[in-house]
């Protein structure tokens, strides 16, 4: 539960020495961001037609949806967990084939950010040699340690412990966010970067 | 031969039943291994009656969550398929004990436990090489080594790098066939994007001399390194290169393969620790006068394998073309190897390991004798100790703590990464506590713990009179295979001669 109450509010996480400093928000976390909530709003809008989201994303559901947007809250992740940027591409890819392997199961507001620590998490799990570990990332999150342990594991057995992405795929999936913005002329021109997405990461 | 293996990724997925059985499905028969990653049983699949092997995976530290290194070993392990390569065949779940809201009991996998099923092998290579009473034929070792290195070449083909070959992680079945196990160090390499890779890896005296001089760039050469040193253990009955630290390994590597040098290492003395490492004086290559009393082809091999600059050491697949594999005699089918008993009684087991301990423990307040000299148990290495230290703790009262080996020579069920700590807990250079704040996760999980050095093999081999291996390899006298040899009686490592027992040398050709 994103805090026990279903109440979102989000804590500073108690953190180390350094406190989280002022760091750019990359710009594969607006794409990701604004690609989630698009996402999101159209399944809702499925939703709503066919009166269902489907039960393999279970485990993520809330009470209700949190308030704190989708941006928000992986800057949050970002700034708090300090992962490579690399993954919250990795976390996408985990979220995509969730989507392709049960379509019958939406991503809606009600699991979109459980699924997405669960996924950044893991993410830095196996990308990043230096990682904080699923305590940290729970208070950063919102979730109880155990709640997210128990995601982690359902996220991994829904994945098949597919969670390896290649290069090549990690590559295809950069210029997938990026023609995503660009074809739906999105407003995403207040970016500062230009540069190819996978040249920042 | 080598090529019929390349199809064999399978990128299909399972049919999706992972994670969904229960491990009722299984009926455990004992428990036949313990280890920090938890427990391995021996267990038959109730429907079918087949005998599997269970590892549980340990959870139980809540904060790090499910273990990064069983994360690796589960997506490696899903993607290999050979017979060389141990099979996960699934993971089940056994239901937690909690009992949900509504007093029904908590059918959630989160609060039980996790087991990766695999297939049961009844050895490991080192457990057996030190059986005592056994000595492996020419053809024998032949046919091990030609597994290990279709196993390893699979693997590289794969991408996949082992980075912990080491006896204790390959395992033997009673049909001869050799499967490598234990990939929960093993991770994924890609040939454009290597670097970065972390070099505390491999078992210390498996290491090869760029991980000990500091490489974070690396391939398949790690392997082949420890393959060679497997080889030259196989035909000299002792490990070669038992160092106790990093430095002591590399002087010893340095002793038998000389120092490197720009000519024969191009681009060594650019390597992070060279400066601290190399040797005073410049040290001739003596791999040829100290195995000369290897047959000329297997030496010739390891002349190949042992190569100091990793970019000239020989290749898997190379090495399977060697002539040593092509000529008389050749390596046998290992159906035609004889079959050894293992034993299962891991009570039994830990009963006469307690009372061997508690002897030894004995003799060495006698003699003041607090750290085994000349234990065939490599130290520890970096990885293992932030998880692996709560579990044994370095106290005296630990069963498993002792300094001396305790599990005699013999029956080797060692199972899927049961490199229990059997061993000391090495020199004392790593703390007991190894708590690590902050999260960061070292490189090897708690479960598996496969850093620990191999079970037991007997006695600390005493500098005592050791049958010339070499010589004889070739078949002087035909060894014998000890069926129902007493394992745990004598503390004597020493692999006895016997006159018995036929040539086990058999036509190859049991693999395309």
């Amino acid at each position: 539960m994103l805090t026990a109450a279903g109440d979102d509010e989000l804590l500073d996480p108690v953190v180390g020495p350094e406190p989280p400093t002022e760091t750019a928000t990359p710009r594969v976390l607006t794409i990701i961001s604004h690609v989630m909530e698009k996402l999101v709003a159209r399944n809702e809008w499925l939703a709503k037609q066919t009166k269902g989201f489907g039960k393999s994303l279970e485990a993520f559901h809330g009470v209700r949806a949190p308030s704190i947007s989708i941006a928000k809250y992986l800057e949050r992740i970002y700034k708090y967990t300090k992962c490579s940027p690399s993954c919250l591409v990795v976390g996408y890819v985990y979220i995509d084939r969730l989507a392709h392997k049960y379509p019958g199961s939406l991503v809606v507001s009600l699991n979109v950010h459980r699924l997405l620590v669960t996924c950044v998490m893991i993410a830095s799990k196996i990308l990043d040699d230096v990682h904080y570990n699923n305590e940290f990332y729970a208070r950063v999150g919102g979730v109880s340690n155990a709640d997210l342990n128990k995601m982690e594991l359902e996220l991994l057995f829904l994945l098949d412990f597919r969670v390896t992405v290649s290069f090549r795929v990690f590559e295809s999936y950069c210029f997938h966010l990026e023609k995503e913005t660009l074809q739906n002329g999105d407003d995403v021109s207040s970016l500062k970067d230009n540069r190819p997405m996978q040249e920042s990461l | 031969m080598v090529m019929a293996d390349l199809g064999k990724l399978n990128v299909e997925e399972p049919p999706p039943i992972w994670g969904s059985r229960s491990v009722d499905c299984f009926e455990k028969l004992e428990q036949i291994g313990e280890g920090t990653y938890g427990q391995v049983y021996m267990a038959k699949e109730i429907k079918t009656g087949e005998i599997v092997a269970l590892k549980k995976i340990r959870m139980d530290n809540e904060r790090e969550g499910f273990p990064i290194t069983a994360i690796r070993e589960i997506k490696i392990l899903k993607k290999l398929h050979h017979e060389n390569v141990i099979q996960l065949k699934e993971i089940v779940t056994s239901p937690g004990r909690d009992r949900d809201d509504q007093g029904k009991p908590d059918n959630n996998k989160y609060k039980g436990g996790i087991y990766m099923v695999f297939d049961y092998m009844d050895h490991d290579l080192t457990g057996l090489a030190d059986r005592p009473g056994l000595r492996f034929t020419v053809p024998q070792i032949k046919c091990y080594m030609k597994q290990l290195l279709t196993g390893l070449h699979y693997c590289h083909v794969n991408q996949v790098l082992h980075r912990d070959i080491k006896g204790s992680n390959l395992l033997i079945d009673n049909e001869g066939n050799l499967k490598l196990a234990d990939f929960g160090l093993a991770r994924s390499f890609s040939h454009d994007h290597a670097g970065n890779l972390t070099n505390r890896v491999i078992t210390l005296w498996y290491r090869p001399p760029e991980l000990l001089l500091g490489a974070t760039k690396y391939g398949p050469a790690i392997d082949m390194w420890s393959v060679g040193c497997i080889f030259a253990e196989l035909l000299h009955a002792k490990p070669i290169l038992p160092g106790k630290n990093e430095h002591e390994q590399l002087n010893k590597i340095f002793e038998l393969c000389g120092s490197p040098d720009e000519n024969i290492w191009p681009g060594v003395s650019k390597m992070p620790w060279y400066n601290n490492f190399k040797p005073a004086r410049p040290l001739k290559r003596r791999v040829r006068e100290f195995f000369r009393h290897f047959d000329r082809h297997a030496l010739e091999l390891l002349e190949k394998m042992l190569v100091l600059d990793p970019s000239q050491r020989i290749s898997a697949k190379d090495a399977l073309d060697a002539e040593y594999f092509w000529t008389d005699p050749l390596p046998c089918d290992p159906k035609s190897l004889p079959t050894y008993e293992s034993s299962h009684e891991f009570q039994t087991k830990k009963k006469r390991q307690q009372q061997r301990q508690n002897e030894e423990a004995a003799k060495r307040q006698k003699l003041q004798h607090p750290q085994q000299q000349h234990s065939r148990l490599p130290p520890l290495q970096h990885g293992g100790q932030s998880h692996a230290a709560p579990h044994w703790p370095a106290g005296p009262n630990h069963p498993n703590n002792n300094a001396l080996p305790q599990v005699p020579a013999g029956p080797s069920h060692h199972f899927y990464g049961n490199g229990k700590p059997r061993g000391p807990p090495a020199p004392n250079r790593y703390p007991p506590s190894g708590n690590q704040s902050g999260g960061y996760n070292q490189n090897r999980g708690g479960y598996s713990s496969g850093s620990y050095p191999p079970q037991g093999r007997g006695a600390p081999y005493v500098a005592g009179p050791r049958r010339p291996s070499g010589g004889g390899a070739y078949g002087v006298g035909p060894p014998n295979y000890t069926q129902g040899g007493q394992y745990g009686g004598s503390g004597s490592s020493g692999r006895g001669q016997n006159p018995m027992g036929g040539n086990r040398n058999q036509q190859y050709g049991w693999q395309q």
